[in-house]
């Protein structure tokens, strides 16, 4: 598998990692993989990737290992991919608190 | 023991826990080779409602290195499924299984084969939905289980293979409860120093500590043409391209999430190797306890890092500490030219070659060879040039003590199931190997002493008649009964 890309991240899984720093992913409850929109210009609009109507096919887990580096470790399939986004570290990070 | 329990996180996994590996030319079907790798160790044969099987969330493999990198060129790959067929009984069986399809056997387990060809991954299927034999219960609950159930699950996949994945008696045969009290080693136990505290230690027999036990056994018996790395069949043994490298992992995946409800589980990510095992006993009592999980964890072709505990054994040192001046008996030590060697700089070329390397030709005899080449890895070779004992009546055939007592054809070319590991590595690490390496050095007369005690003699292929062994595939014996289980 290609390494994930933030973009693809927050598509797959951006409902889950809300939920906590690790997390197992709901399918039903999850955006669309395929046929999102293209992401706005910016990665703070992530929530305009994010559309509703679609399922993961296999449970997607997200492991934030340091907050200082934003290092998180994603989990999908027989992949790991190693991201980096302090940004999006310390938001998932708050979503738990 | 072998490798159960070998270390300290495995051994609270045991689905995961690989026992004992054993890769041997078949004595009954030269032409092909024998691979059984164990898992789930110590079973109590009686030890229900739930009783013992595969892990659905491992990955099993049995791996060969056929160029002597140290890597694997092939990997068998067994993963399993299991059904509940009736959700509303605590009951492993509603009634008599006659048959692997009978509709009593509410706990099913099938299994896929894959082998997987290196570098490049190619995966062939060699089989989906193949039957495991449930657990031998007893006379109501698996009635005709040698013949209606364990034998019915041998399956032929492939060209020329077959395979067994499910339950067997336990065929590996050691003293534990001596080895493990501080090498008071049954029947010398009055040769030791007792650690000055003054017990008197009475010579007795050897006890089996895993007879009657059970255990989950992963069999395949492939054409010898099948695992070599240009598609021939050896016929000189003396050539490192004779010989193959086998050992054994499992892997879990690297995420685990226990869900609320109960018995929910969610797994993703790559596989993660957490038990492993080439020569038995050497995670055992050669790795130190703190790099026992990691050394599971490794690649055997990255064992260079572990050397220096293969050509300095601890036990090694031990032994001549342990069998000097016993307080009780008149006897001078029983290793004093070890205790010589182990004052200076010991280094073990001959365990080194035993156990990482294989045996270069020459060494032992112009035709005998285990060498893969020089890359360091914890591998059980096998020489698919030197042809296996015969069988004779139908019964397994050779000396216990391998290639100590002169039988070119086992251990440590290969292992067969009947092989006294036990004796043959504390013979070693006590030095009947080292002249091989080190023609000025003379084996200390008490290494031929060592024994288990546990078989009648060398050519006791039976374990004194407690391990049921077979004369064909799986070789390993039917599961003892639990209503028989003492």
């Amino acid at each position: 598998m290609s390494p994930f890309n933030r973009r693809e991240f927050l598509k797959r899984g951006g409902a889950a990692v809300v939920a906590a720093g690790v997390v197992s992913a709901v399918p039903a409850a999850l955006p669309a993989v395929a046929g999102a929109a293209r992401p706005k210009s910016s990665d703070d609009e992530h929530d305009a990737d994010v559309e509703t109507g679609g399922q993961l096919d296999q449970p997607l887990v997200a492991h934030v290992r340091d907050l200082k580096t934003g290092e998180i470790g994603l989990f999908y399939g027989d992949h790991e991919v190693t991201y980096r986004d302090p940004k999006l570290a310390a938001r998932i990070y708050r979503a738990t608190r | 023991m072998s490798s159960h329990r070998e270390a300290p996180e495995i051994s609270k996994d045991p689905v995961a826990d690989s026992t004992d590996l054993y890769a041997f030319i078949s004595p009954d079907a030269p032409s092909t080779v024998t691979l059984i790798a164990n898992y789930v160790p110590l079973q109590p044969p009686d030890g229900g409602p739930n009783f013992f099987e595969f892990g659905d969330d491992v990955l099993y493999e049995i791996l060969i290195d056929n160029d002597g990198d140290g890597q694997a060129e092939i990997s068998y790959q067994f993963r399993f499924k299991t059904t509940i067929n009736d959700a509303n009984t605590f009951l492993y069986n509603t009634g008599p299984i006659n048959s692997l399809n009978s509709p009593n056997w509410n706990r099913v387990q099938t299994y896929s084969l894959q082998r997987v060809d290196y570098p490049g991954g190619h995966v062939t299927n060699l089989g989906n939905n193949l039957p495991c034999p449930p657990c031998n219960i007893g006379p109501l609950s698996t009635p005709n289980y040698a013949s209606g159930l364990a034998a019915a699950a041998i399956q032929s996949v492939g060209t020329g293979i077959q395979v067994f994945a499910g339950q067997r008696a336990e065929g590996f045969y050691v003293d534990l409860g001596s080895i493990f009290d501080l090498g008071n080693l049954r029947p010398l136990q009055q040769l030791h120093n007792t650690f000055m505290t003054g017990a008197v230690l009475t010579s007795m027999a050897g006890i089996n500590a895993t007879a009657g036990l059970n255990v989950h056994t992963l069999a395949l018996q492939v054409p010898i043409n099948q695992l070599t790395a240009n598609g021939s069949t050896p016929s000189n043994p003396a050539l490192a391209s004779s010989c193959i490298g086998v050992w054994t992992t499992a892997s879990r995946r690297k995420v685990k999430i226990h869900e609320g409800t109960p018995g929910n589980t969610v797994t993703t990510g790559p596989y993660v190797q957490v038990s492993r095992l080439g020569n038995p006993l050497i995670n055992e009592v050669v790795i130190p306890m703190a790099k026992k999980d990691y050394w599971n964890a490794e690649a055997p072709a990255k064992d260079s890092q572990f050397a220096s505990h293969y050509s300095n054994p601890e036990l090694g040192q031990l032994l001549p500490i342990l069998y000097t001046n016993p307080p009780n008996t008149p006897v001078a030590g029983m290793f004093p030219n070890l205790a010589t060697y182990n004052a200076g700089s010991p280094n073990r070329a001959d365990l080194v070659a035993i156990l990482l390397t294989g045996i270069p030709a020459g060494v032992v005899a112009p035709n005998y060879s285990t060498f893969t080449g020089a890359t360091q890895a914890d591998l059980l070779r096998l020489n698919l040039a030197i042809p296996p004992v015969p069988n004779a009546a139908g019964h397994l055939v050779g000396n216990n003590l391998g290639i100590l007592g002169g039988d070119v054809a086992g251990f440590p070319n290969g292992r067969r199931v009947f092989d006294d590991v036990v004796t043959i590595e504390i013979q070693c690490i006590a030095g009947a190997t080292l002249p091989l390496v080190d023609p000025a050095y003379t084996a200390d007369g008490a290494v031929s002493a060592i024994t288990q005690g546990l078989t009648s003699s060398a050519t006791d292929t039976t374990a004194k008649g407690t391990e049921n062994y077979l004369g064909q595939f799986p070789y390993l014996g039917v599961a003892n009964q639990g209503y028989a289980a003492a």
